[in-house]
């Protein structure tokens, strides 16, 4: 190691901070005695140098918060941690918003529909028996017609005796039930051929013109008297029926209502349509608030 | 690194820390909070660093915290608050001792870091590079010229004060 005038200073600043070996620090040591000059310039370095005794009096403030404690890093077992988690259970609260509204007025004018078309078709129900027979009435004559129309249009004269035959028949059903329906049916139609068989050896039989379209003249009275009779017949049928109409006393405590089937308690139906009404204008007057 | 050695490092280096902060970044709160962050990262990574280990570690990661934070500041540029500060607390110093800290806060950062950690922590060149992420020859250059600054405001201040 070779200390000069060129490379003192390099020398003296790493002697100052410490970076020397032994032998380099008596070597600068020893350059430092050899003139004055060199002295002063180690002076000013060594002055220039910051103590730690000084930088001693500062202290940092809350040194307390630097500090860890095993008990800051407890940790709770995951199994017992999972039994705190709670989940809120949602809050259902009914809000009579515009389109809640609508739906339960619609809900409720569908209930009052329903309602009274039960009670419609219950008070049809009282009159079912009676009409049962004027419609099975109204069913034979239909068929009666139906047999009556190809007859029309064979010789009228046959046809008068078809129509004799047919409200035999009419007399017959009418005590019949609707499964006798179909073989009267049955019957008619074989009738009807009958009938077809007797015209056309009639009209062999008589070959004359005149007495042909006399007979579709008294064959044309005697159809539409025919048609005549059994309207007739109808009407009495439906005059005859007893009406049954039944008086619903609305202040009546004890009256029941019936649903179809079921059977309710007027006074409690008419409770729960009150409550109901009450709780639908509350909402109304909390709304308006 | 137990918890108790942790506390042994809490009681020995975060003075040194604080003071090596507060003397660049001249505010308390900031140096307050980067030794906050630096012991977290401590505690953080226990396992890792070495007991002996944790004082380097320390300074070098409050000096990176604090170099981030000026950067963000703004700060590089020297200002006279850190001379408020200072002569608050060296109250009672020499007069040398003042011109010395005045002297030093002409500095920069990074000759400033160089000077504290090596005249107040005592730390060899190859530890400040470790800390400041510097080669140790570059922390030998950057520290001489620092010092030279610092002899060259020394002897000019004493020539105006005499």
């Amino acid at each position: 190691m070779m200390i000069n005038e060129k490379n003192y200073e390099t020398y003296f600043m790493s002697y100052i901070d410490n970076e020397l070996n032994a032998a380099e620090r008596a070597a600068v040591e020893a350059f430092v005695l050899t003139e004055p000059k060199y002295a002063v310039a180690m002076a000013v370095f060594e002055k220039a140098k910051l103590h730690a005794s000084s930088n001693e009096l500062i202290e940092m403030e809350d040194k307390i918060f630097l500090y860890r404690f095993p008990e800051m890093d407890a940790k709770l077992d995951i199994d017992f941690k999972k039994s705190l988690y709670r989940k809120e259970a949602p809050v259902r609260k009914i809000i009579f918003t515009p389109n809640l509204m609508r739906a339960s007025f619609a809900i409720a004018a569908m209930l009052i529909i329903f309602i009274g078309l039960q009670l419609f078709k219950s008070e049809s129900n009282i009159l079912e028996s009676p009409l049962s027979e004027s419609a099975l009435k109204d069913k034979t004559t239909v068929a009666s017609t139906d047999i009556l129309v190809p007859t029309e249009n064979k010789t009228l004269a046959n046809a008068a005796k078809g129509t004799k035959a047919i409200l035999k028949i009419q007399n017959k059903i009418q005590n019949e039930n609707q499964t006798i329906i179909a073989s009267t049916n049955n019957t008619s139609s074989s009738i009807n051929t009958s009938i077809v068989g007797a015209s056309k050896n009639q009209a062999s039989s008589e070959n004359d013109s005149q007495n042909v379209l006399v007979a579709k003249f008294n064959e044309g009275q005697i159809s539409s008297s025919a048609m005549e009779t059994m309207a007739t017949e109808e009407e009495k049928t439906m005059t005859s029926l007893p009406t049954n109409y039944k008086e619903i006393d609305t202040e009546e405590e004890d009256r029941t209502i019936n649903i179809g089937m079921l059977e309710i308690d007027g006074a409690a139906f008419r409770g729960i349509t009150r409550k109901f009404s009450a709780l639908l204008k509350r909402n109304k007057i909390e709304k308006e608030k | 690194m137990t918890d108790l050695e942790f506390n042994i490092c809490v009681d020995d280096y975060s003075d040194g820390v604080y003071r090596f902060i507060l003397k660049i970044s001249k505010n308390k709160e900031d140096a307050r909070d980067i030794v906050q962050t630096a012991f977290e990262k401590l505690w953080v990574n226990r396992e890792k660093v070495e007991t002996l280990k944790a004082k380097s570690y320390l300074f070098t990661v409050a000096y990176h915290l604090m170099i981030d934070q000026l950067r963000k500041e703004s700060k590089i540029v020297m200002t006279d608050s850190f001379d408020e500060n200072t002569n608050a607390i060296t109250q009672g110093s020499s007069e040398l001792k003042q011109l010395l800290l005045e002297a030093i806060n002409n500095l920069n950062p990074t000759q400033k870091s160089l000077i504290l950690l090596k005249d107040y922590e005592g730390y060899s060149y190859q530890e400040i590079g470790e800390i400041m992420q510097l080669s140790e020859s570059q922390v030998k250059v950057y520290l001489h010229r620092a010092r030279l600054i610092l002899k060259n405001k020394l002897t000019h201040l004493e020539k105006m004060s005499a």
